[in-house]
Formats: structure tokens, sequence, C-alpha cells
């Protein structure tokens, strides 16, 4: 099973270049389903499920990852970039970057022998960082990456533990395989399965898929941040590793309707699906962009909790994504029928 | 020799200082192609003779690697503390993958603090060892059941050919001296060459310098040669005026020969191999330090591998400074031993 999981996690697909993705989530569709790509590169999925529903119903996960993206190419032939999404340096220094065409950069640093004291534990700013691909000149550099050349991490999917995984990607390759392995069980409603394009760089592809779905109620599947770590206040950790499928209330982007965030945790307590609230009013999805679609939306999310989202080494954990997958499931039917 | 085989094989063997057994391993077996005379001595030094007769030229280059130690593992959530074994750069770890080299290997990332945890004036500022733990997946229960504190940590190492034969490999400092030196015996297996060569892998230069201090003491060289990375200048350096690809680096130091150092250079022009002078005022923060006076004192040189992003998982190494850095030692021991026939 994490076969796909992996596969999914090491196709490159930054904002805006999702294509691999999708061509692969496509030839992984069942055949009883629908399935078109709208002009920003959304997928959108149409399958009909056990009973005719009646309300319209959108699962949403979202197909892009942060990367770099090269802007300048200097004289010596390093190569200045920007971030496709938010990347903190701390998680850059030091790494490895891989191009489409699989020439290999990195991301170097100056030795901590030449720091003064003063300087010491500074990580250069994203700005001041450049991809260094063994290039001697421009033009050097120009026989293999051009501007406007996107770069993902330079990291393999691996198991971590006797449940866990650690990979690029996994906000929201998670997403992205709950809604696939749904797609291809009998499902009890009919729904739309939307894998959405530039989540990263401002929830955009949801914007346009929402508009032209128009469903009633939607429901999101992402990979947020987990802070469960050492010297991390209680109230900061935003939700624990290992305690289930973690359902928002409120984030930066969306206040959830609380009838629908109490409809999830009731079900999940009914079944005994182990299920977690989002603690903190951090982060954003395509929720903050699907409630606003049309007329409006109702809109839920259901996260994997992800230590270390964001950089080339996120992990998870699979019993997290079982509770998500469960718990979305039982979702689709409920407001299928609300 | 398989050159770039032989560098990926040397640079992912684990060697953190003080534990540097695999990388022996490796070693002696790339060095068993020269010699059939080789020890390891007490501190874990790898020693190999070439040669019975004329002048002992050691040839040097360090094992070990930098790392990390093992300090705690915590009893209610596993995390994995360690503390620095060498000199480790901080500002890399986060998110980074790791071994633990527990009672078996142990795949571990090391934490990061997501965003929201970070003020804005924070975001530029990396953990400092103590604040740092590595998440190995398991239960606390596991964790403590194969990991201790001592066990070695390693960064996972990368090995990437990049363009212009420049290759991005972890711990080619200093796997990429050890390799220097082989390549140096391959060059002087079929000549007369008239030196005893005493090629030296030497342990725990990382955390001071120890294995070279011992070894060239039990090896009782005349003259040495180590060999090292240094600096090559990358765009966030200022005052770094040597280069990957401009060739063997040749150290003048108040603590080196001058001698050789000058005769290093002579022999380059001569025998037109591609090098660039670099000066130490003091020390050279080598293992060049030590063995100079080991004994009653060694004439010592000291030739480095010009290193982008030193002590980094992504150091940089230029395969032709390699082989013109072997070059000019397999030119200087040409050398010493013809001045012995004369």
């Amino acid at each position: 099973m994490t076969d796909m999981l992996r596969t999914l996690c090491t196709i490159d697909g930054t904002s805006g270049h999702e294509d691999a993705v999708r061509d692969y989530i496509i030839a992984h569709l069942p055949t009883d389903c629908e399935h078109r790509t709208d002009a920003l590169g959304n997928l959108i999925v149409f399958k009909k499920g056990k009973s005719r529903a009646k309300n319209r119903v959108m699962l949403a996960a979202h197909m892009d990852e942060v990367g770099m993206i090269v802007t300048h190419i200097d004289a010596d032939g390093y190569l200045k970039f920007t971030t496709v999404g938010g990347i903190t340096p701390g998680v850059l220094a030091g790494r490895t970057v891989r191009f489409a065409n699989g020439t290999v950069g990195v991301l170097g640093i100056k030795p901590i022998h030449l720091t003064s004291k003063s300087e010491e534990g500074d990580l250069p700013s994203t700005d001041k960082m450049y991809i260094d691909i063994g290039a001697v000149s421009k033009e050097d550099a120009e026989t293999v990456v051009a501007l406007g050349d996107v770069a993902v991490f330079n990291e393999a999917f691996m198991p971590l533990g006797e449940h866990k995984v650690c990979s690029k990607a996994l906000d929201d390759r998670m997403g992205c395989f709950a809604l696939l392995q749904l797609l291809n069980e009998e499902t009890s409603a009919d729904a739309y399965f939307v894998f959405t394009v530039q989540e990263e760089i401002g929830l955009r592809g949801a914007s346009t898929a929402a508009f032209q779905v128009a469903p009633d109620y939607a429901i999101v599947l992402e990979g947020t941040t987990a802070a469960d770590l050492p010297d991390a206040q209680d109230e900061k950790k935003v939700c624990i590793q290992g305690n289930g499928a973690a359902v928002s209330f409120m984030d930066r982007s969306t206040l959830y309707p609380p009838k629908l965030y109490k409809l999830a945790m009731q079900l999940a307590k009914d079944h005994n699906i182990p299920v977690q609230t989002k603690t903190m009013v951090a982060g954003g999805n395509d929720a903050g962009a699907i409630h606003k679609a049309g007329a409006g939306v109702q809109v839920l999310t259901v996260n994997v909790p992800c230590r270390y989202i964001h950089s080339g080494s996120s992990v998870a954990d699979m019993r997290d994504f079982d509770s998500v997958i469960e718990l979305t499931r039982l979702l689709l039917g409920a407001l299928a029928d609300v | 020799m398989d050159m770039i085989n032989d560098l990926r094989r040397l640079c992912t063997a684990v060697g953190v200082s003080g534990n540097e057994s695999e990388a022996a391993a490796v070693a002696k077996e790339l060095l068993s192609q020269f010699t059939s005379d080789i020890r390891t001595d007490a501190l874990g030094s790898v020693i190999g003779t070439v040669g019975t007769t004329g002048p002992r030229i050691m040839l040097e280059a360090h094992l070990d690697q930098i790392g990390m130690i093992v300090t705690a593992v915590d009893e209610k959530t596993g995390f994995v503390r360690f503390d620095r074994c060498g000199g480790t750069d901080r500002r890399v770890l986060a998110a980074e993958r790791i071994t633990i080299h527990g009672e078996k290997d142990i795949p571990a990332v090391i934490i990061s603090t997501p965003p929201h945890l970070l003020d804005k004036a924070d975001e530029n500022k990396s953990l400092p060892f103590d604040k740092l733990a590595a998440d190995t997946g398991l239960s606390a229960e596991e964790a403590q059941k194969y990991i201790h504190p001592g066990d070695r940590i390693t960064v996972n190492p990368r090995f990437e050919v990049l363009r212009n034969d420049r290759v991005c490999a972890s711990f080619s400092d200093d796997r990429a001296g050890v390799l220097t030196v082989l390549r140096a015996l391959e060059i002087l297996q079929n000549t007369d060459h008239g030196c005893q060569i005493i090629a030296v892998f030497a342990s725990q230069e990382e955390t001071g310098g120890s294995g070279a201090k011992t070894a060239s003491f039990g090896v009782e060289p005349q003259e040495a040669i180590a060999v090292d990375v240094s600096f090559a200048a990358a765009p966030d350096t200022s005052d770094i005026h040597t280069h990957l690809g401009k060739g063997t680096m040749i150290c003048f130091a108040p603590g080196l020969s001058a001698d050789m150092s000058r005769t290093l250079v002579c022999l380059a022009k001569e025998k037109d191999i591609a090098y660039q002078c670099e000066v130490a005022g003091r020390s050279t923060g080598t293992d060049a330090d030590d063995i100079a006076i080991s004994r009653a004192g060694v004439k010592t040189g000291l030739l480095s591998l010009p290193q982008r992003n030193m002590h980094t998982g992504v150091e940089i190494i230029d395969m032709k400074d390699i082989e013109a850095t072997a070059q000019l030692m397999a030119a200087y021991i040409i050398h010493r031993g013809g001045q012995r026939n004369d």
C-alpha cells in the first residue's frame, strides 16, 4: 500500500508544475469514474456511489508541493532562486535539490570555521542562498538550467520506525493518496474528488475548482503541522502524531462551521476512530478558498499530523492516515445525506 | 582505481572520531592493492608500508569523520538527545536525516522548529545542540532498547556527481584525502621510487589529532606529507582566494617545513601539476601540526584539496584536484628517492 504513497511523494510537482502528479493519479483512477482537467490543471473526478447524494459533496487534496524556482544565473554559474511556497532557511542550508532533467544542485553555506562568534548559529536568509550545480560559468550552467526552472528537495521516501514514513511532499500527497484510496473502493454516495493545483502559493487551484464543482459541502484532506516536539509548550503543539485524524475548528484561512466540526468529532467517537482537535489557529489550506467559492460552501478539514512539514524530511504516522481515511469515508456518507 | 566508485565507498563508510572501524575496513581493502604490510594501531589508525629501503616518508590523511554522539534517550517520548562529536555544524541539522549507530542502525530525523513556533527574528537562528533531538519513529521503549548514550550518529551521506568533475560528497573531509594517498600509491606502483612509503590513515583528527600524534610516533618517519581539505571560494566566503578545480593547495605555514613547501612548488612547476598556494599564519588546523612535532621532529608538508561547504553534508570537491595532489605527492616521493641514489 505504501508503494503508491512512496511514488506519489517521489514525483516532482512544485506549484504550477503538477503535471506529473496528475498523470500518475489519472493512471490510477478506477474505470467507474469520470474525470477532466481544467484550465489551471486541477483534476476533477466524479464517482457514483452506492446511493444518489442529496447534497453535492466535494473532497479535495492538493497535488503541488513546495520547492524552489531559479530567478538568476550569475557569471560564475551559481543559481539564485526564490522559494515556491514557504520554506525556512534551516531546512534548505546544506541540502541538495533536484531539477526535472535530473540535474542536482547543492545549497551551500559558508563553513562554520569562517563564521564569526557573533554570527554563530545564524543562517543566511533564503535570498542570500544559491544553488551550486558545479558549473564554472553562466554559459556552462545554462546548458542544463534556465530561468524559471523549478527544483524539489532531493530526498527519498523512507519508512521510520514501525508506523511512520519520512519524505518530501507528504503535504499533501498524503491527501492525494487518501483520495485515490477512497476512489478505488465502493463509496457510499456520489461525490466529486478534486486534486487541486497551486495550494502552496495561495490556494489558487481550489478556488477555480470549487467554482466549477459548486459543492454544498467540501472536505479538505491535508497534511498539517504537528509540533509535538521536545521543548514545545503543550498549547503550541497543534496536534499530536499518533493521536489520530486532526480536525480543525479554525485556521488562518477558514472558520469551520461548528456543526460540521461537531459532526466529525461525533462520528469518530461513535465509530471508535482516533481523532483529535487541531488546537492552534495556525496555517491555512484549500478550505480557505473553497468556502468562499460561488455562493459559499460549508467546509471541513481533516488532517494528517506531519512533523517537519515543508522540509525534505517531513514525518507522518500511517495510523493517523488510516484514521483520516476512516473518518472521511463516514463524513462523505453523512454530508451527502444531511 | 575507479576513483569515483572508490570515493563513494570511502565517503559512505561510517567512521566517526573514536570509532572508525567501518571506514578503516574499506581503507584497508583499498590499501591492500598496494601492500600486504598493513596494521591498525591502538587508536584505530590504519598503517600500510610500501617498499623496504630508502627514506621513510609518511603520506597521511585522516580517517575519521565528524558526527554526533547520543547523550540521552527520553523515557517518555523516545526523542534522542545528542551532542556533537567533532565540529559538526548545527546550522544544517534541522529536518536532516541521520543514522544512529546503536545496537543496530536506526534511521532518524532531527527535529525542526515549525514556522508557527518561530518569532520572525528567530527564523534565521539554528537550535543549539542541547535543544536538538532525533526523532526515530520508535516508541520510547523500543528507542531505549536499541539506543544508548555514547552511540555515534552520522548524517546520512550524500554522494552526487555534479558538473565539471565536481562531486558533492559528505565526509570528503577527509576520505577524499585517503583516496588521494591511495591514488599516489597507484601512480608509484610500477616505478622505482626508492622510498619506503608509510601510508597512514589516522583516527581522531576531528577531535584533536590523537590518531596522527600516536601513529607518527609509532611510524617514526623521516618526512611526512599530510593531505586534508581546505577552503575553496564560494559566493558567501570573503578572503578565500583558493578555488575548486585550480589544483592542489600547497601550504606555507610556520610549523611546516618551508624547504618542503618550496620543493613541492618547484616540482609542481616542473611537472606541470596545477597548484595554488595557501598560507597559514600559525597552525594549519590539520594533522600536519601534530606530525611535525612527533618524537624529535619530522619535516612535514601539507597539501590540501580545495573544498566548499566544509563540515556540512554537502561538501564539494573536484576530482581534478585529487589527481593533481596525488601526482604531486608521487613526484615528491620520486624526487626524494632519486636524491638518495645521487
